[in-house]
C-alpha cells in the first residue's frame, strides 16, 4: 500500500462527498426516514454513520485484500493512477456505485441505528437528527491526516452547532472518543455535553428485552472500553434484559482488539489478528458473540462462517 | 518511503509462521498467568509503578543535570566517565577500550544492541560471548532479540534442544529446560575466567552514588562483570535517576512488570574494586552514557514520554499485533520490537523505516493498560504517522 495514493484517494472522495469512501451524507440518514425526527432541539442523535458504512468498508476490504497479493509494482502503479487520474475504473465512489449492496446487507445495519434510536424514544429521550448527517472524520486522525482532520471536524462542529444541541448522544467508540476528547484539540468553541447511548439508557432506568440469543460471549471494543471507560454499561443492560453473559479471558480493560483499525492498510494482518481474538472468544464455550462497535462488527463478520459463530451487535441481543 | 509493500509483505510472512506462533503463544500465555500472580501478590506495585513514573518524568526534565552528577559520582569513586553523542562514537569509545585479540562477556543489554556492539567488537578481532541464556540463542541463531526481557521469545524448546544439540555435540533432552541452561552455563563458565573485558548495560543508573544497577535471573551477570578485570557499562541517558533509592524503585517495578514474583539477583555496581580493602571484582570501571537521540526526544512534548520506558517487556507480551508477529514488527534492521520498539528506533536509529511500521499500530491502548509507566504508545506512533502525512 502507498500512503501517497492513500492520502490522495482519502482526499479525492472527501472533497466529493466529505466521506473517505465516497459514501453519500444523505445515505447516512436513510435508516431514519419515516421516523420525523426534528432537525434541531437541545439533544441531537449523532451516529457518526459508521454503522451504516458497514457495507461498504465491507467492500472496500475484501477488494483491498484482492489487492494486497497482487504483485506489488502492479499494485503500486494501480493506487497511484487511482488516485491521480480516476483511471482504470479504480475511483472508489463509481466504484462502490457499481458494484450492488444487497439490500439485506444495508437493511441490516440501519435496523441496528434504529433499534438504538427506538431505545432511546422506548426509555422518553426526545433527540434531534440531521437530515444529512456528516461522517466522524476519525479516520483522517487515525492516518495521521490533520489536515484535512481539522477540516472535517470544523464543519461538523458547526453542522452540530446548527442544531442548537447542548448534549449529543452518540452511539459507536469511535465517533464517541473523538467528540469527547479529539476534537476539542481542533475546534476551540465545541462546548456540547458528549453521552453514549447505553449511558442514557441505564440513567433513565432502562430495561430492554431480548431479542436474539439468550446467551453470548462479550467483547469489549477496545475505544469503548479503555478509551471511553464504558465497561459494566453493556453487561447491567444484558443482564437487566435476562441475557447471559461469557466472559473471555482477556476481558473489560484487557480485552482484545479486532483488528479492524489496521484493516486499510494491512488486511491480511488485520484478518489474522480478528481470528485469534474470535478464537480466545469462542473458547468461553459459546459461540454467539456480542460486541458493540461497528468496527468490530464487521471485522468478526468477515471472519464469522469459517469459524462456525455468530456475531451481533449488543442492540441486535436486546432491545 | 511511502510505500508500505515491505513492512506487509515482512509482517505477513512471519504471522504465518507456527513455529513463531507456538513460541510466541507459549509465552504470552505464560507472562499473563505470573502477571496475575505478581499482581495479587504484591498489590503496591501499583503505587510504586505510579512512583516510579514521577522519578522518571523528573529525571527525563532534568537530564542534562543528572548527567553532570553521574558523571561526578563516577569519576570520585575512581571509575571513568564517557559521554557518547552518537552510536558510532560509543562505538569507538569502547573498541579502543577493550582493543583487540581479546575475550568479552557480555551480560544483555538492549542499549549495546542498539549500538550493534557485539558485530563491531567481532570484527575488530575479539571473541565476544552473549551470557544470558536467551540472549546467547540469539548470538547464535539470530536474527535479533525479539522482546525486552526474553530476547528468544521466538524460538521453542525444541529448536533450542535442536541447535544445542549440533553446538555442544551432546545428546539434548528438549523437555528438560533446567538441563540446556545448565549447558549453556558449563560452557560459559570457562570464558568468564579467561575474559579481559565484562561489558554490561543497565536497567537504572543511580546519579548519588555513580552506580549501575542489574536485574538477572541467571547469575551470569554477577560473573560476567565481576571475573574480568575491566567493566564497561554503557547507558542510555534515560537510564539515570537521582538517587539509589529512586533505582530501587525502578528496578523492582521492572522486574514485577516483567512477570517475576521473584527476582533472583539485583547487582550494583558503584565503581573499581579499591585494592587492600578485600573488595573482589574488576581494578576498571568505564561508564558509557549514551545520548544518540536522546536528549533532543526529551525537548520533544510527545516523543518524549518513549524515554519513561522502563524496558520490562510488558506492552510487548500484551500487544495484539506483536502476539502475531513478535520481534519482527520494527524491522529486523532494528535491535528493538513491537510498538515501543518502534518509538526507540525512531529515536535512536532508522526514522524511515520506523515511520513506516508505525503504520501497523491497531491503536488498541493495551499497552497503556500493561505499561507500569503508563507511555501512550497509540499517540507516539500516531504522532510518527502525522509527521509523515505531513510532507508527502
Ligand atoms: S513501554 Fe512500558 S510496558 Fe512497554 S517496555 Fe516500556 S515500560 Fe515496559
Amino acid at each position: 500500500m502507498d500512503l501517497k495514493a492513500v492520502k490522495l484517494l482519502l482526499e479525492k472522495n472527501a472533497k466529493k462527498t466529505w466521506n473517505p469512501l465516497g459514501v453519500k451524507e444523505e445515505y447516512c440518514s436513510m435508516w431514519a426516514e419515516g421516523m420525523n425526527f426534528p432537525e434541531r432541539g437541545e439533544v441531537l442523535l449523532y451516529t457518526g454513520c459508521l454503522y451504516q458504512m458497514i457495507p461498504y468498508i465491507d467492500m472496500f476490504a475484501r477488494l483491498l485484500k484482492g489487492f494486497e497479493s497482487m504483485n506489488p509494482a502492479l499494485f503500486g502503479i494501480a493506487m497511484k493512477i487511482n488516485a491521480l487520474a480516476d483511471s482504470l475504473g479504480l475511483d472508489t465512489i463509481s466504484l462502490l456505485a457499481s458494484l450492488e449492496i444487497s439490500k439485506k446487507d444495508k437493511e441490516r445495519y440501519f435496523r441496528i441505528v434504529r433499534s438504538i434510536a427506538n431505545a432511546l424514544l422506548s426509555a422518553g429521550v426526545k433527540f434531534a437528527y440531521m437530515r444529512e448527517e456528516p461522517y466522524s472524520g476519525v479516520l483522517y486522525h487515525d492516518l495521521g491526516m490533520d489536515d484535512l482532520f481539522r477540516e472535517h471536524v470544523m464543519r461538523l462542529a458547526k453542522k452540530i452547532k446548527e442544531t442548537g444541541a447542548r448534549k449529543v448522544i452518540t452511539i459507536d467508540p469511535h465517533t464517541t472518543y473523538m467528540l469527547n476528547y479529539l476534537i476539542k484539540e481542533f475546534v476551540d468553541d465545541f462546548e456540547v455535553e458528549v453521552v453514549h447511548y447505553m449511558d442514557v439508557l441505564l440513567e433513565r432506568g432502562y430495561t430492554p428485552k431480548v431479542r436474539g440469543p439468550k446467551e453470548v460471549v462479550i467483547h469489549d471494543p477496545c475505544y469503548l472500553a479503555r478509551w471511553n471507560g464504558v465497561i459494566d454499561q453493556p453487561r447491567v443492560l444484558l443482564s437487566r434484559a435476562g441475557v447471559k453473559v461469557r466472559e473471555p479471558e482477556f476481558t473489560r480493560k484487557f480485552t482484545g482488539c479486532c483488528g479492524g483499525p489496521i484493516e486499510s492498510l494491512f488486511p491480511s494482518l488485520s484478518s489474522k489478528l480478528a481470528r485469534k481474538r474470535m478464537k480466545e472468544l469462542k473458547e468461553t464455550g459459546s459461540p454467539c458473540f456480542t460486541v458493540m462497535c461497528p468496527i468490530c462488527l464487521t471485522n468478526f463478520q468477515r471472519e464469522a462462517r469459517e469459524l462456525g459463530v455468530r456475531v451481533f451487535d449488543i442492540m441486535e441481543v436486546i432491545e | 518511503m511511502t510505500d508500505l509493500t515491505g513492512v506487509s509483505q515482512l509482517l505477513n510472512k512471519v504471522s504465518d509462521d507456527p513455529v513463531l506462533r507456538t513460541a510466541l503463544d507459549r509465552a504470552i500465555s505464560s507472562y499473563w498467568k505470573k502477571r496475575k500472580q505478581v499482581m495479587e501478590r504484591y498489590p503496591y506495585v501499583k503505587e510504586l509503578a505510579d512512583e516510579v513514573r514521577r522519578i522518571k518524568e523528573w529525571s527525563i526534565d532534568h537530564m542534562d543535570k543528572l548527567l553532570d552528577k553521574a558523571i561526578e559520582a563516577v569519576e570520585a569513586k575512581g571509575g571513568k566517565a564517557y559521554v557518547a553523542e552518537t552510536a558510532e562514537e560509543a562505538r569507538k569509545i569502547v573498541g579502543e577500550l577493550v582493543g583487540t585479540g581479546k575475550v568479552v562477556t557480555k551480560a544483555k543489554s538492549m542499549t549495546t544492541e542498539e549500538l550493534k556492539l557485539r558485530e563491531f567488537l567481532i570484527e575488530r578481532g575479539n571473541e565476544v560471548y552473549e551470557t544470558d541464556l536467551g540472549e546467547f540463542l540469539v548470538q547464535f541463531l539470530g536474527p535479533k532479540p525479539m522482546h525486552f526481557i526474553s530476547p528468544s521469545i521466538h524460538l521453542t524448546r525444541e529448536k533450542v534442544a535442536e541447535f544445542l544439540k549440533d553446538f555442544m555435540g551432546v545428546e539434548v533432552d528438549k523437555d528438560d529446560v533446567e538441563g540446556m541452561v545448565a549447558l549453556v552455563r558449563k560452557f560459559l563458565r570457562d570464558k568468564y575466567f579467561s575474559a579481559d573485558v565484562g561489558i554490561s548495560g543497565a536497567n537504572a543508573f543511580a546519579a548519588d552514588r555513580g552506580a549501575v544497577f542489574l536485574i538477572e535471573n541467571e547469575s551470569n551477570i554477577r560473573l560476567s562483570i565481576s571475573l574480568p578485570p575491566k567493566h564497561i557499562a554503557v547507558v542510555g541517558m534515560e537510564k539515570i535517576v537521582p538517587t539509589m533509592s529512586d533505582a530501587w524503585k525502578v528496578v523492582e517495578v521492572i522486574s514485577r512488570y516483567g512477570g517475576y514474583k521473584v527476582t533472583s539477583y539485583i547487582n550494583t555496581v558503584m565503581g573499581p574494586a579499591r585494592r587492600g580493602d578485600g573488595d573482589i571484582g574488576p581494578e576498571e570501571y568505564h561508564v558509557i552514557f549514551l545520548d544518540n537521540g536522546r536528549r533532543e526526544a526529551s525537548k520533544d512534548p510527545i516523543l518524549k514520554q518513549t524515554l519513561y520506558c522502563l524496558r520490562c517487556g510488558a506492552c510487548q507480551y500484551l500487544c495484539p499485533v506483536f502476539g502475531i508477529v513478535g520481534g519482527y514488527w520494527a524491522g529486523l534492521e532494528s535491535a528493538y520490537s513491537g510498538g515501543i520498539g518502534v518509538m526507540w528506533e525512531y529515536i535512536t536509529g532508522d526514522k524511515e523505516t520506523s515511520t513506516q511500521h508505525a503504520f501497523a499500530c491497531l491503536l488498541c491502548g493495551r499497552c497503556i493498560e500493561a505499561c507500569p509507566v503508563r507511555i501512550n504508545q497509540p499517540e507516539v506512533l500516531r504522532e510518527i504517522r502525522r509527521r509523515l502525512m505531513e510532507r508527502i
